[in-house]
């Protein structure tokens, strides 16, 4: 199929991207370069948001959607909270056990969509409701802040002085959710259950059993996201997971994951969410207000998919012909509608 | 460092220019940021208004900034790029008191000084807190409007926010004191929320009228609210059956005030509340103002410092004999 | 032709087109009678009329949304037009004085307009629908604040408010929105059940490229369901601020409007993956979740389990149709 541009390539494009975008701001803007460490810390702004990408990315690979993730990511940060200003737990084991909350809520999402056979994404609205309602009832009048110095370190601190601990954590999650994608027989069912869903279960995947288990892990890294705001924070909102859902959906499709499943891989998604992540806090240092920040970041989403459409075989005719041209040595052209 | 003393040279160079001088010729110049809970509000708007014209008069840099939804994350986002455009001040009216606490604290360990106003944050990560009027007398105003109009034993719904709505929760709780205290046989028949959201406030409302017939009065403190209230009062033709009061901006609640539907709703001067919050802003970055303190302001009055908390007036009772002297 | 239906996972489960809207009929009449039973005033008529006047414009947007769901597409930037056109009427309305006459074609033209960005951003560009309106909800979403300029509206002309709330024909006493909704509804029948290109969307909804090779003007019809979706968003801004008289810049966007409408149609019998649509079940799904809001506020639900109850509501609606489906 080379409808689709290598994914490689795509991802080359996106770590150029990245690579300029660093230097443009490093250099042009005032105040973004604030030491090798300064600047890394940067990251601890919106890695939450990738944590949610990496999970959702997982389930837009087997083309359903998550609009959970938010609320998911609340519930647990509440639950968290609550256990151990009010249980009593240690924060570290109540995080934990909001981790495993976290995942249940994803595989409930999973049973109600194979199960009651509700589509994913209405499954997901109405689950996104109820979870809501849950946290918004635990938080109560004053939601609990106040975790302590040590469980800090989850959003604010470093290692080494200079490594931020969130982007330790999201590098090596990053390498391994690429490894179950590319490298593991799951990985490979889930692609395949989001290239044909028909075709997979043909070939023998087990489909209800796999989605389930994908939407749990979206849970488990929408609770992860929820942990690590609670930290960053050191308090926990009902609310605060809601302003994840549209950005993280953004990082997934800008970083190459087709938003019908089946194409795509974590690398991209990886880098996608530290261009948009980079993207915004630059340009904010730089002065730009919220609103234009906004705006921007959908433009920029409009243009890169266009830009992958030109590149590939999907895009208008005239990007495309000139493409097929440059690379007709290459590769077969393929009419298009296969 | 380097850069504020650029900023402030090119500043002072841009000052020259253009023939302007600084009102406070000793002063130097500061930049200093104004963050709503979210752009695009009249009330928020009214306290820029009043902030622009007091920021000219003390050689202030003045920026008005703000997350496009009431999201405390959105709020955190601009403090970090504030500190690193190193704003000598930052003025916050915050979503809730706690998100944005560690990134102010971060700002203050930096030098800049935080003066917040109306909803506030954790009392560590602020140097001062304008608070608007006094919680008790501003839940006073608000049953004492409900006990005139809807009578002493007058049956109250309460619409309101979110349920973790620290600023409406310290006057709903203020409301609830002085209520059981003066009038026992007042009841508050139930409570519901509006998310600060004009449709969600409405349909709060109708459905308040709707469900529980027997209301007489809608305590509403928050702007969406009040309006969603009064609105659906209107629509439901319940005029001089049900009076609502609450807290909004007299712009909002004009027409309802003028149909009878409001008759008495507290709230304060918005945009002598913006000069207040610049003045304040000059002092702190000049180190002027100790914890306890009092200090004087041409054209506002005199205020006194308690513990870092500044009350910024009493309230101010908009009826229809006088709200048509204020237009924010 | 378009890639979005090639790659969209092919349709396992199609409950019969009749089932949906007579079980979410069946769902609405049983939560109006059983509500009704135990507190009577929810089945009186000004609970009845107002329950669908809150559900009008909720409705208008989703059978836009309908037509485009049709086309095995979506559209999230309808919030986004709802309430920039909301804005846009509203500020038209209290400054220049825009008579409702010259608001309600301009505000088709505006929503046809920025539909059209978004039919040229999917049919020609090649933008699977999600990212494409994905983007354009943040740049319409931006406009909204521009045009606004940090301000809102707050109270309309009156002769747009009694458009939002007047009756339009004497003596018949249904309200002018209802009416509106009654009229687009029908015309989206006709155009879909008796027009080529209702049944061209179709086509497209259920394998594009057949549709294409079959002669169907396939990039014209997506630009065209993309501008009704606009029009419809659009002119349900109109209603909306006609309706409360209020309108600020995160209006629709703030409720989510998107993903209400979205849940609308679904919930209403149409298929996500495309190629069936259920316009009756959209009108009836607005109604029921309004029903369903309105009735846990009558059973004295306390506030924070709303979205609970709605979530609850939604799921059973969606399992019950296709239990029955699937049993046929």
């Amino acid at each position: 199929m080379n409808r689709f541009l290598p994914r490689h390539a795509w991802d080359r494009t996106l770590a150029i991207i990245l690579i300029a975008l660093l230097v443009a701001f490093c250099t042009l803007i005032p105040g973004f370069y604030a030491g090798f460490g300064g600047t890394l810390a940067i990251t601890d702004q919106f890695l939450p948001f990738g944590f949610v990408a990496i999970g959702l990315a997982v389930v837009i690979l087997t083309g359903g959607i998550d609009l959970s993730v938010g609320a998911i990511a609340s519930l647990s940060a509440v639950i968290m909270a609550i256990l151990t200003k009010s249980g009593g737990l240690d924060i570290w084991l109540a995080a934990v056990l909001a981790l495993i909350i976290g995942a249940i809520l994803g595989w409930l999402n999973g049973i109600v969509i194979t199960s009651l056979r509700v589509e994913p994404l209405i499954a997901t609205l109405a689950t996104s409701f109820i979870y809501t309602s849950v946290a918004t009832a635990l938080a109560g009048a004053s939601p609990p802040y106040g975790f302590g110095k040590p469980f800090g370190v989850l959003g604010n601190g470093t290692i080494a002085l200079v490594l931020p601990v969130q982007l330790l954590m999201f590098i090596g999650i990053a390498i391994g959710f690429s490894i179950l994608i590319t490298r593991t027989g799951f990985g490979r069912r889930i692609v395949m259950v989001g290239y044909n869903r028909d075709a997979a279960h043909y070939a023998g995947v087990a489909v209800p059993g796999l989605l389930r288990k994908v939407y749990a892990i979206s849970g488990f890294m929408a609770a992860f996201a929820g942990i690590v705001l609670a930290s960053y924070y050191d308090a926990v909102r009902p609310d605060m997971g809601n302003i994840l859902l549209l950005t993280a959906i953004t990082m997934v499709v800008l970083g190459g994951v087709s938003i019908f499943g089946g194409e795509g891989g974590i690398l991209g998604v990886t880098l996608g969410v530290l261009i948009l992540g980079v993207l915004r806090q630059g340009m904010l240092i730089a002065g730009f207000s919220d609103m234009v920040t906004t705006m921007l970041t959908g433009a920029i989403l409009l243009v890169s998919i266009a830009a992958k459409n030109l590149l590939s075989d999907r895009g208008f005719g005239y990007g495309a012909l000139l493409l097929r041209l440059i690379n007709s040595r290459k590769q077969e052209a393929t009419p298009p509608n296969t | 460092m380097k850069s504020i003393t650029k900023t402030l040279l090119l500043a002072s160079a841009l000052c020259s220019l253009a023939g302007i001088a600084p009102a406070h010729a000793q002063d130097k110049r500061i930049k200093v940021a104004m963050v709503p809970k979210l752009i695009g509000l009249s009330v928020f708007k009214a306290n820029e208004k009043g902030a622009i014209a007091a920021a000219k008069k003390l050689n202030i840099q003045f920026l008005y900034t703000g997350p496009v939804t009431a999201s405390a994350q959105g709020q955190v986002d601009i403090i970090n790029s504030l500190i690193a455009r190193r704003f000598n001040v930052i003025t916050i009216t915050s979503n809730n008191p706690t998100q944005p606490a560690p990134a102010l604290e971060r700002a203050m360990k930096q030098g800049i000084k935080v003066v917040s106003y109306d909803s506030d944050v954790a009392p560590d990560a602020r140097d001062f807190f304008i608070q608007n009027t006094s919680y008790p007398a501003m839940g006073k105003a608000m049953v004492d409007s409900v006990e005139q109009y809807a009578g002493p034993d007058a049956k109250v719904a309460i619409l309101s926010s979110t349920p973790d709505a620290a600023i409406q929760n310290a006057w709903l709780g203020a409301v609830k004191t002085y209520m059981t205290a003066h009038f026992p046989k007042m009841t508050i028949v139930t409570t519901q929320y509006g998310e600060s959201s004009p449709s969600k406030s409405l349909s709060a409302g109708l459905n308040i009228l709707q469900a529980y017939p027997d209301v007489t009065a809608i305590i509403a403190p928050d702007g969406a609210a009040e309006v969603g209230a009064a609105a659906a009062v209107k629509k439901l033709g319940r005029t001089g059956k049900v009076f609502v009061t609450g807290a909004s901006d007299p712009d909002s609640i004009r027409q309802y005030v003028k149909d009878g539907i409001i008759k008495a709703s507290p709230l304060w001067n918005e945009v002598k509340e913006g000069e207040l919050v610049m003045n304040v802003a000059r002092l702190a970055a000049d180190n002027k103002l100790k914890p306890n303190d009092t200090f004087t302001v041409k054209g506002l009055g005199t205020y006194a410092v308690k513990n870092k908390v500044i009350v910024f007036s009493k309230p101010l009772v908009f009826t229809a004999a006088n709200i048509d002297q204020y237009h924010f | 032709m378009s890639a979005a239906t090639m790659d969209a996972a092919p349709q396992r489960r199609r409950p019969r087109r009749e089932i949906r809207e007579i079980t979410l009929l069946v769902v609405t009449v049983a939560i109006i009678l059983g509500v009704g039973i135990v507190k009577p005033g929810f089945m009186h008529y000004d609970n009845l009329e107002f329950m669908v006047l809150s559900a009008v414009v909720l409705g208008l947007i989703a059978i836009g949304q309908t037509f485009v769901i049709m086309t095995s597409g979506i559209d999230l930037s309808v919030s986004a037009v709802m309430g920039l056109s909301a804005v846009v009427f509203g500020l038209a309305s209290t400054t220049v004085h825009l008579p409702l006459a010259a608001a309600l074609p301009l505000c088709l033209i505006l929503g046809t307009a920025l539909g059209s960005v978004n039919g040229v951003l999917v049919a020609w560009v090649r933008i699977p629908p999600i990212i494409a309106t994905l983007g354009t909800y943040s740049l319409f979403g931006g406009l909204t604040f521009i045009v606004s300029n940090g301000t809102q509206v707050d109270q309309v002309s009156n002769q747009f408010a009694r458009f939002g709330n007047g009756d339009l024909i004497p003596h018949l006493p249904v309200p002018t929105p209802v009416l509106a909704l009654a009229a687009v509804a029908l015309l989206a029948w006709f155009v879909l059940n008796h027009m080529i290109f209702g049944r061209n969307i179709l086509a497209i909804g259920n394998n594009a490229s057949a549709a294409y090779n079959a002669g169907i003007p396939v990039k014209r019809t997506l630009l065209f369901v993309y501008m009704i979706a606009g029009a419809l968003a659009s002119f349900g801004g109109l209603v909306f601020v006609a309706y409360t008289g209020s309108a600020t810049a995160t209006t629709g966007t703030g409720d989510h409007v998107e993903l209400q409408s979205i849940a609308i149609a679904l919930i209403g019998g149409t298929l996500i993956s495309g190629g069936r649509g259920n316009l009756a079940g959209t009108v009836i799904g607005s109604v029921f979740l309004s029903v369903v809001i309105t009735a846990l506020v009558f059973l004295h639900v306390p506030a924070i389990w709303y979205s609970a109850g709605e979530g609850l509501m939604i799921l059973a609606a969606v399992t019950l149709g296709a239990k029955r489906g699937a049993a046929r």
